[in-house]
């Protein structure tokens, strides 16, 4: 087992730990230059990912069959102006130049314009980001919730109506596809009971209340996924600490119930749910599209599928890019979550 | 052989096969089933089920049984297309990372840890899309955004006998890499694989039929069970029921595939049993 954990870490950014070097600057100090490295390192093992995904997606643009400049131009354009146009876009020069020159200017928060309406893609992304990720968000918090409530409290009452009824509610949860879940919550809330708004989207400004109305909905149905796998792994974790001999200990010490759940057992059997939690970013990001297109939000999901669906390669591109880094971000802040709260995680990272 | 009589033994696994068994032979001979014509237009429309149409109509009047029947096909054997794509792209590097020395091992890990931080469904739709609008593009995409898994879950097995004792002895006796990997680690990571592809294929299925809702990889009039639900969706005032029926078919088929995932894991045990399994095995893999 030695040499499978070597074999494991060889392929990633090995160096000694700083926290170990710090020791001797206290514990305060100790906690905050291990987070600190953890967040580093992590950034560190995105920055390949990031290349390689985006490059993949770049190269989308490059097998595309649709020649933009006609595509722009019309059936009428003669050949010289699809060629004129061809090089405004920057199509004559090889793709692997072209992916560079796209980073290049990328870093810069360049991300080009729309090959049709011409709107510089930074700006679109811009205007739909906050949206999306107000849901995912949203959605996050939900999961959070909803998972460790119904996590715990089945864990407690092992075997009980309680612990029954949640596992085979998260088992068939997940065979349920996320559009059907939305329109189950829509037919429910907005047809049956008309509470809360079937669709659409306003901003925060529009007033705190109605903004919250708003998001409520696809919030939850996004979440629901992500909520039944942390209400499982969080049940199945704790169950397996709650027989630990500490536990006992604490309990033979006189501490109240409620503290030996949340505080000792939790901190410890909450692992594998960070764990899957983090698994589930990307789809929370990624999976919007479902959500925005039931609820009709002008998130970033939606302007992808638009863009893709008419060919417009800039504006997928930028976007991927930019959900990819927010994935790759949040990946790396669970990590850093797991190492703080289990500090015998901090090896697999 | 065994892995499928012992989780057949257990009564998940028998509602699991019956279910699967049920839906395979509606995806074979769905199709020629269909009382009515799916593509046909007719006046009564968004009528509730009768006895003449069992599911009721859609907005058009099409008969939803038969669409949902027609749609069988394309909704089921899609999902396996993209899981064998899966399987031949992660499971082959997964194996060979543990062998083939650092620098393929790093590139592998890299370029799988940069297929993991794609956003699925976003990354498939414009794969779909911009390599023209079609289910085998699709497909590839989904395939492409599995390997990773089975990548990983192959890996994790390989690595696990990589250095069992009696691989070092059977390369002591001078077996070939190759041989050594067909004898000794392939049998021992079948169950593991088998359980993975039968999650898969339900994790397939659920992304099929988001992207047949969303209008990705089908031509409008043709029926999948995600887009019958699709359709439904503007008229849910008049029938809330509607998305009701595609909606049952596609959760059935992946609650099955999840429960005889299980059923194979539990009863498959350790790896050591893993070479009488191996027939087995393969023949679950094909269902």
């Amino acid at each position: 087992m030695t040499t499978l954990n070597v074999r494991d870490a060889a392929g990633r950014v090995a160096g000694p730990t700083a926290a170990a070097d710090s020791a001797s600057t206290g514990p305060v100090l100790t906690a905050i230059a291990r987070t600190v490295v953890a967040l580093g390192r992590a950034l560190l093992i995105a920055v390949p990912v990031l290349l390689v995904s985006t490059f993949i997606t770049f190269m989308l643009g490059g097998l595309t069959e649709q020649d933009p400049a006609s595509l722009v131009l019309g059936d009428s354009a003669t050949p010289a102006d699809v060629a004129r146009m061809r090089e405004v876009f920057g199509l004559d020069k090889p793709l692997l130049l072209r992916y560079l020159l796209w980073l290049w200017s990328a870093l810069h928060g360049d991300l080009g314009s729309s090959w049709f309406s011409k709107i510089p893609v930074a700006q679109s992304i811009a205007e739909r980001l906050p949206v999306s990720l107000s849901v995912a968000v949203g959605a996050l918090l939900i999961a959070v919730v909803l998972g460790c409530v119904f996590g715990i409290l089945a864990a407690v009452r092992q075997g009980g109506w309680l612990d029954r009824t949640v596992t085979v509610v998260t088992s068939v949860l997940a065979t349920v596809p996320g559009f059907i879940a939305a329109i189950a919550l829509i037919t429910v809330f907005s047809l049956l009971v008309p509470v809360l708004p079937s669709g659409g989207w306003v901003p925060p400004s529009a007033g705190l209340w109605k903004w919250a109305s708003f998001l409520l909905l696809p919030s939850v149905s996004l979440s629901l996924d992500a909520a039944a796998d942390v209400a499982r792994q969080l049940r199945t974790g704790m169950a397996d600490t709650l027989h630990e001999n500490y536990i006992v200990g604490a309990q033979v010490r006189g501490l109240p119930g409620w503290r030996i759940v949340l505080v000792h057992a939790l901190r410890n059997g909450a692992g594998p749910a960070v764990a899957v939690l983090g698994m589930h970013v990307p789809r929370l990001i990624g999976g919007a599209v479902i959500v925005e297109t039931v609820f009709a939000l002008p998130g970033i999901g939606d302007l992808t599928k638009t863009a893709a669906l008419g060919g417009d390669v800039p504006v997928v591109q930028g976007a991927l890019l930019v959900t990819i880094g927010v994935v790759l971000i949040s990946s790396a802040l669970v990590n850093v979550l797991l190492v703080k709260l289990r500090p015998a995680a901090r090896r697999e990272i | 052989m065994k892995t499928i009589t012992g989780a057949l033994r257990t009564r998940a696994g028998v509602i699991a096969a019956t279910v699967l068994a049920v839906v395979l032979l509606l995806a074979v001979i769905g199709p020629l089933l269909a009382p009515y014509d799916p593509l046909k237009n007719s006046t009564e429309i968004l009528q509730p089920p009768s006895a003449a149409h069992w599911f009721g109509t859609d907005y058009l009047g099409r008969d939803v049984l038969s669409r949902v029947l027609a749609g069988a096909p394309r909704s089921v054997f899609t999902a396996f297309e993209a899981v064998g794509i899966g399987l031949v792209i992660g499971v082959a590097p997964g194996i060979t990372s543990v062998y083939l020395g650092r620098v393929y091992e790093w590139i592998t890990l890299r370029v799988m840890d940069g297929l993991i931080a794609l956003p699925f469904l976003i990354f498939a739709i414009a794969v779909a899309a911009l390599l023209g609008n079609a289910v085998h593009q699709a497909m590839i995409a989904v395939g492409i955004l599995l390997a990773p898994s089975f990548y990983r879950i192959t890996r994790a097995a390989a690595l696990n006998h990589a250095n069992a004792q009696y691989v070092t002895a059977s390369q002591l006796f001078g077996a070939s890499m190759w041989w050594v990997l067909r004898t000794h680690v392939w049998s021992k990571i079948l169950p593991t694989l088998v359980v993975a592809t039968a999650n898969a294929t339900a994790g397939g299925l659920l992304i099929v039929s988001s992207l047949t809702f969303l209008g990705i990889g089908v031509v409008p009039p043709e029926p999948t069970w995600g887009g019958i639900v699709a359709s439904d969706l503007s008229y849910l005032t008049q029938v809330p029921y509607g998305p009701v029926f595609p909606s049952l078919f596609i959760m059935a088929t992946v609650g099955a595939l999840n429960l005889l995932a299980d059923a194979i894991r539990d009863t498959s045990g350790d790896y050591g049993r893993a070479r009488i399994l191996r027939r087995g095995a393969s023949r679950v893999r094909l269902t």
